[in-house]
């Protein structure tokens, strides 16, 4: 039996993703005066769309950084109640070297979010349904955040939301469906709701660790108090951690590379062999279909199939190689101790996310991929991701998965599209009959040029932060 | 057959000494092979090897504690036959490092002292566990060689060996190792244990149960009563939340992941009591049992990524440093614990202070994911030197290769021979 979900105090942006609402703006700020930017906050609490709500129009949420927090006045000791992973941040030494920050993505360069910029203390983060009502919610925001004890850093504008990432491939398919919200799958595919939002349980029926303040700093009692000790309240209640990166995609380079890595006959490249090498890189085919299941061609059929394993039909990876993206990002039920069955699937559902990234920049059109560069527009995704343990699930996967070279079992082989690299550029190996076939020398093909861990909160609990007494 | 032995030097040191030695160590450990004390790179048969020093602390019920300084090494062949070539080879810098503890032979001693030194200080360790009973450290080097190599070769020859079947294949990678002088070693299989070794591990195996058959209808009048005080011990333990220090999370981290694999050394309190004292030797023996007659191929109850660990007591049993090798973050390390062993877990550890509460010995405790992680992070103690003789392989790899190897020999069907080349 799943426990109901407080979905008026949770905000919108757990329940759903807002495909309705395709236009959005992730919008930067930096907190100059607190006192005032309480009072903008207070009012902003009434427009954060809840998650009760199914909104057609614009919907509004906003995340807050630990420095935000404090700058805010939460007391210490209930700032000392969030993960040391948000207090720290994404930037310090140890996650650069495991999330794979590093040369040209090393947090030093960073166009925001990083030790040299300003301070990102909260994201705005506002969505619409067309592009001039985009405009008119931000400025009507703009107005609000400007005159509200804030300054602007950036607004980070996205692309009309499609189904495509700008590789090329059809993107956002699989997705956890949260216990809970009312919608049905398959139990591989459902996860506890305690994975994403806090005061519910997780995935090892336990409730993760929430922020926390003492109950004398709640004095008009604006918090649930905590359900283990009555000497706190339970500020963490219905929120969730939002992990953002900015990640640039060259996409020339990686259709290039691809189209270099296999030459026909004559000496010039085959598309063909260069669309199944890139499909087997990212583990499903351009229009979705996944590799594992339809290993020689793409099939619309299967554009939406998302109830699929590994570890019975593919375990030696000769249909979807082992290192491929997605099959490293979830993978599903191919992990030890017993791959093929419920007690990996139970694994993975540990380390998943709730994917909320927008793309931006122009799309290359695919008669362009090949050609030089036209034009250097920046594009990429603005990678959003909701946990509640950013420890246990975002870092894990980047880590553990993504740039770990021995991953499943394999020896050099990072995450061919998004992993790190050394000099050498990264391995990928493909499985075969007889023998496996190793690209070598793969370059990176996605840079991080921004990044940062944020709280997103409950609207209660926004409503306390924005309440909390004068300095 | 050769086997690994866990080798454990424990030497107390006054206090004054313990920030000059610390120091002393964390320069070697820049350079863990080749450093001045202890060049564990250079010692032959030397899987892993570390250096710690434990600082001063008062036990449970307030006693002093002193500094320990410690060797561990994971050894091929017999801990003696180990200690004269580390003292061969580390020779004047073991003066380095001990000589400030207590009862090192002063001036500039013999090998022979030295030796008496060390014998001296060998403490048997509780507990241990190899991933493959017998596999060598040069076995696990040359089978990574001879990995590598074929890779080689079949980066070159691929384009001749498609279409072709794989039994045909297989004698293309024999043939290349016949031509190959450097893989000689490799044109025969691992030797298989000798018959002796086989008698005596069938002996060790049925002497445990056998000698306890006589008491069996002691235990069994025994267990209810055990069960009895065993419960009530569960239920009355503390068992404080831990939260982890920050500034030793980023003492701990800073040591972290930068290989495949990574070392983990962690210090706790044995529960007060006869009790719990007696009960932390039997399951420690039981492990040791078990990790020697069934988990001692590749494969931990389903954990594949742990290439040594073991228990040592501490401090005339007041304490227990868990030491031990294992591939990935400890994050997944830690994961690895709660969904496939929480109940050796729960067994091995609850008889330490501040374990998270357990039922029935293999039950919750270590399923309390944050409080076992922050249980665990709290009693984590940095390793100053670590010694790895195969940093890039994990556990899988040297398996997968010593696979690879074995499948060069004998009689193949052409199935057999497909499976075998995908491990390639």
């Amino acid at each position: 039996m799943s426990e109901a979900l407080e979905l008026d105090d949770i905000q919108g942006l757990v329940a759903r993703g807002y495909g309705g609402l395709p236009e959005a703006s992730f919008v930067l700020l930096e907190i100059a005066d607190a006192v005032q930017a309480r009072g903008w906050l207070s009012g902003l609490a009434g427009r954060v769309t809840a998650g009760s709500v199914r909104p057609d129009e614009r919907a509004v949420h906003v995340a807050i950084a630990a420095g935000g927090l404090a700058k805010l006045g939460l007391p210490p000791e209930a700032l000392a109640s969030f993960p040391l992973e948000l207090r720290e941040g994404m930037t310090t030494e140890f996650r650069q070297r495991i999330l794979g920050d590093v040369d040209a993505s090393a947090p030093e360069t960073w166009r925001w979010g990083g030790p040299t910029t300003r301070p990102v203390d909260m994201v705005l983060l506002l969505y619409a349904r067309g592009r001039q009502e985009l405009s008119a919610l931000y400025e009507e925001e703009h107005a609000g955040f400007m005159a509200g004890g804030l300054h602007e850093i950036e607004v980070l504008d996205t692309s009309t939301l499609t189904d495509r990432e700008h590789f090329g491939f059809r993107d956002g398919i699989s997705q956890p469906t949260v216990e809970g919200l009312g919608r049905e799958d398959v139990p591989a595919n459902t996860v506890k709701a305690g994975e994403f939002v806090l005061g519910y349980q997780n995935e090892y029926e336990k409730y993760t660790d929430r922020p926390t303040v003492p109950a004398s700093a709640d004095p008009h009692g604006l918090l649930p108090s905590h359900p283990d000790d009555s000497a706190l309240h339970d500020l963490g209640r219905n929120g969730s951690y939002l992990v953002m990166r900015q990640m640039s995609q060259d996409v020339r380079g990686f259709w290039r590379f691809v189209a270099g890595a296999c030459p026909g006959p004559d000496g010039a490249s085959d598309p063909e062999a260069a669309t199944r090498l890139a499909a087997k890189m990212v583990g499903r085919w351009p229009d979705g279909a996944p590799v594992t299941v339809s290993p020689d061609r793409d099939d619309p059929a299967l554009s939406d199939l998302n109830d699929f394993g590994y570890g019975n039909e593919d375990g030696d990876g000769l249909h979807c190689p082992i290192g491929a993206h997605v099959r490293r990002t979830h993978p599903r039920d191919s992990l030890d101790p017993d791959p093929g069955t419920d007690r990996s699937i139970e694994i993975d559902k540990r380390h998943r996310l709730l994917r909320r990234g927008r793309a931006y920049g122009p799309t290359v059109p695919p008669e362009e991929r090949l050609l030089d560069a036209v034009d250097d527009e920046p594009r990429g995704l603005h990678f959003i991701v909701l946990c509640a343990n950013i420890v246990r699930q975002f870092e894990f996967v980047q880590h553990t998965w993504v740039n770990n070279p021995k991953f499943d079992g394999l020896y050099e082989d990072v995450d061919p599209l998004v992993g790190r690299r050394d000099a050498a550029g990264a391995t990928f190996t493909i499985p075969g009959t007889p023998v496996r076939e190793r690209i070598t020398g793969i370059p990176s093909f996605v840079t991080v040029r921004g990044g940062g861990y944020f709280f997103l909160p409950g609207l209660r609990a926004l409503r306390y932060l924005a309440n909390l007494p004068l300095l | 057959m050769t086997t690994q032995r866990a080798l454990t030097i424990v030497a107390p040191v006054d206090v004054e000494h313990r920030p000059a030695l610390r120091e002393l160590l964390l320069q070697a450990g820049a350079d863990p092979a080749g450093n001045e004390l202890v060049p564990f790179g250079r010692i032959t048969g030397t899987h892993f090897g570390r250096l710690l020093i434990l600082d001063e602390a008062t036990d449970l019920h307030g006693a002093p504690l002193r500094p320990l300084l410690m060797l561990m090494a994971d050894v091929d062949g017999p801990a003696d036959a180990y200690l004269e070539r580390l003292v061969a080879v580390a020779g004047s810098g073991l003066d380095r490092l001990f000589g400030v503890c207590d009862g090192y032979p002063a001036g500039s001693p013999s090998a022979a002292d030295r030796l008496a030194f060390l014998r001296a200080h060998l403490v048997k360790e509780g507990a241990f566990y190899a991933n493959t009973i017998g596999r060598t450290v040069e076995q696990i080097q040359q089978e990574a060689q001879l990995r590598e190599a074929l890779q080689g070769f079949l980066d070159r020859s691929r384009r001749e060996l498609i279409g072709r079947d794989p039994l045909a294949v297989r004698n293309a990678i024999r043939q290349f190792i016949e031509r190959e002088p450097s893989l000689r070693w490799a044109r025969r299989p691992v030797p298989r244990p000798g018959l002796l070794y086989r008698l005596r591990e069938k002996a060790h195996l049925l002497a445990v149960p056998l000698a306890l058959l006589p008491f069996t209808p002691l235990l069994i009048a025994g267990a209810p009563l055990f069960a009895v005080v065993l419960r009530l011990h569960e239920l009355t333990d503390p068992a404080p939340r831990s939260v982890p220090d920050p500034a030793l999370v980023k003492r701990l981290a800073a040591i972290e992941d930068h290989t495949a694999q990574n070392q983990f050394s962690a210090l706790g309190f044995v529960k007060p009591g006869l009790f719990r004292r007696l009960l932390a030797n039997v399951v420690l023996f039981a492990t040791n049992y078990a990790a020697r007659h069934v988990f001692n191929h590749a494969n931990l109850a389903g954990v594949k990524t742990i290439h040594f660990a073991r228990w040592v007591f501490l401090d005339d049993q007041r304490r227990v440093i868990f030491c031990s090798n294992y591939d990935g973050s400890l994050e997944s390390y830690m994961d690895d614990f709660i969904d496939k062993v929480a109940w050796g877990l729960n067994a091995a550890f609850s008889n330490g202070y501040g374990f998270p509460r357990v039922r029935w010995l293999f039950f919750d405790g270590a399923r309390d994911e944050l409080a076992f992680k922050q249980y665990l992070r709290s009693h984590q103690h940095p390793t100053e030197v670590w010694f790895s003789a195969y940093p890039d392989l994990t556990a899988l790899n040297v398996e997968n290769n010593a696979q690879i190897r074995a499948g060069l020999f004998g009689r193949m069907t052409e199935a057999q021979a497909e499976t075998w080349l995908r491990k390639l």
